[in-house]
């Protein structure tokens, strides 16, 4: 369902960021300095139709980057990616909505990037704004929302939206204890019903309820690739170990 | 997304600009008209004066200055409409062209709100041109929309790379209204330098206009071919920017 051939991805920043035609301008005759942040480093594997998999790692290991590419919102520097079906991300939630306006309208414009269609947010919408339990609320400016309240809108939204193929960036991290057992619930339900998932997590207990299989990265490569209770004591070990983060200058 | 979902998307998108814009109410679109209808105010009281043997003056004007603020109003939003959105485009991957079509969308209503009082006013005052130049106004007018499209496409996607990009073409339209023949009638001006004024858009758009909408006289084929080729060449470049420089739009947010 999901293939990923030798990505890698890596990131240039400058010493000296110019982020304007001014300094563009003025810079003319300094040649800038790169630091080129290598990221992922010819990642490889494959999801199968109906599969759960983990992935695990530490901050900066290239988790989040890795889930971009899926998604196709980042392009890799080299490898490809190819999925088989429609794919729904749930990607930094909570952040990214337009908080002028109300709930019911950030859901339109959330609903259509995610792939809805217009009719099948217009009947849904009292389905997503329970879900969330913020039908009270659904006339409310997201700028007077609480984070939380925020957070549990967007997981609303794209469990509503969810066609074949789900990405999940740090699942159940939100909302109140309610909150997150209807959201395992409902994410058993997409398991059951056959659904691919690809699911990001700090939290080892997760990865080893749900996930079929996990991945391990460490800086920008695949450590381990195995069952998702191996994975999480692999990775509670890994967070005692020393990091090795080294940005390699450009040639 | 099929083409279907795509106009849904774009109904969305103008929707809800529109509300954030003018809070959801007629009286706040109202703003957006007041604008140049004060600077017509402003600018009439001083100028008529200067101008008293020109004839037409205040409908030149007034023209000029509706269609100027939609030049304006247009390639500001197109400018900063990637950078506002971007929200949503790190949250799934869908055609980003879409949000900067649709930027255009509050400036294109005042300029709807404008056409329609302006012609009710012709056609009241029995000054009414025929169909034919008023089809030639509505050519001039999508020439004019795909003009700040191409505009809006390009610097979209550099506007994520230089974000002082918005301050110098406030610093060129600035100087651009004044390069338009807006508050001067071209006359004044010898001959010579006409042609440079005519490569700013915004300067064959308004002539063209002023001259079917109030003499009812459609320019000369070559005059309406170098309308079509500058349009033509600002729209392929900024499609030509925006097709290399969007795929990366979100590792610039």
């Amino acid at each position: 369902m999901i293939e990923v051939n030798g990505v890698s991805k890596a990131f240039s920043f400058p010493d000296v960021r110019r982020d304007t035609v001014r300094e563009h301008v003025f810079g003319l005759f300094r040649p800038p300095q790169f630091r080129v942040l290598s990221v992922l480093d010819a990642v490889g594997f494959a999801v199968k139709a109906g599969e759960t998999v983990g992935i695990m790692g530490r901050n900066g290991s290239g988790k989040s980057t890795l889930l971009k590419i899926i998604a196709g919102i980042y392009p890799p520097d080299r490898g490809t990616v190819r999925v088989h079906g429609a794919l729904t991300p749930i990607l930094e939630l909570g952040v990214g909505w337009n908080p002028e306006l109300d709930a019911i309208d950030n859901i339109y414009l959330i609903g259509c990037v995610m792939g809805l269609r217009l009719s099948e947010i217009r009947t849904g919408i009292d389905e997503i704004l329970a879900f969330a339990e913020l039908a009270p609320f659904a006339n409310l400016k997201l700028k007077h929302y609480s984070s939380g309240m925020a957070a549990r809108l967007a997981y609303s939204v794209a469990f509503k939206a969810v066609r074949e193929v789900l990405i999940l960036d740090e699942i159940f991290a939100v909302g109140d204890a309610g909150f997150t057992l209807r959201c395992e619930e409902r994410f058993r339900q997409l398991s059951a019903a056959g659904h691919t998932i690809l699911l990001v997590s700090h939290n080892p207990e997760i990865i080893a309820t749900f996930c079929d299989r996990a991945l391990l990265l460490e800086g920008g490569r695949i450590l381990m690739d195995a069952p998702g209770n191996t994975v999480a004591d692999r990775y509670l070990e890994l967070l005692t170990e020393p990091a090795e983060i080294a940005p390699e200058p450009a040639a | 997304m099929t083409g279907h979902h795509l106009a849904g998307f774009a109904w969305t998108l103008v929707r809800t600009d529109f509300k954030t814009r003018y809070h959801g109410t007629l009286a706040g679109f109202f703003w957006a008209l007041l604008k140049p209808l004060i600077m017509f105010g402003v600018l009439m009281g001083v100028f008529s004066y200067i101008f008293a043997s020109t004839p037409n003056y205040r409908l030149d004007l007034i023209i000029g200055l509706f269609l100027w603020d939609f030049f304006g109003e247009g390639t500001k939003a197109g400018m900063t409409s990637l950078h506002a959105k971007g929200f949503l485009l790190t949250k799934a991957r869908f055609p980003s062209w879409i949000v900067v079509l649709t930027s255009a969308s509050n400036a294109l209503m005042t300029l709807g709100a404008f056409i329609l009082v302006i012609v009710t006013y012709l056609a009241l005052d029995a000054r009414l041109p025929g169909p034919a130049a008023i089809a030639m106004f509505l050519l001039y007018l999508v020439q004019y929309f795909l003009i700040v499209l191409g505009i809006s496409l390009g610097s979209s996607v550099l506007f994520l790379r230089y974000r002082d990009l918005n301050q110098v073409w406030d610093v060129v339209t600035q100087a651009g209204f004044f390069i338009a023949p807006i508050i001067y009638p071209m006359a004044i001006l010898p001959e010579r330098v006409h042609f440079y004024l005519y490569v700013w858009p915004p300067t064959p758009v308004i002539q063209f206009s002023r001259a079917v909408l109030i003499s009812g006289t459609v320019p000369t084929a070559k005059a309406n071919l170098f309308l079509a080729a500058v349009t033509g060449i600002i729209l392929a470049t900024g499609v030509l920017v925006f097709r290399r420089y969007a795929p990366r739009a979100a590792e610039y947010l």
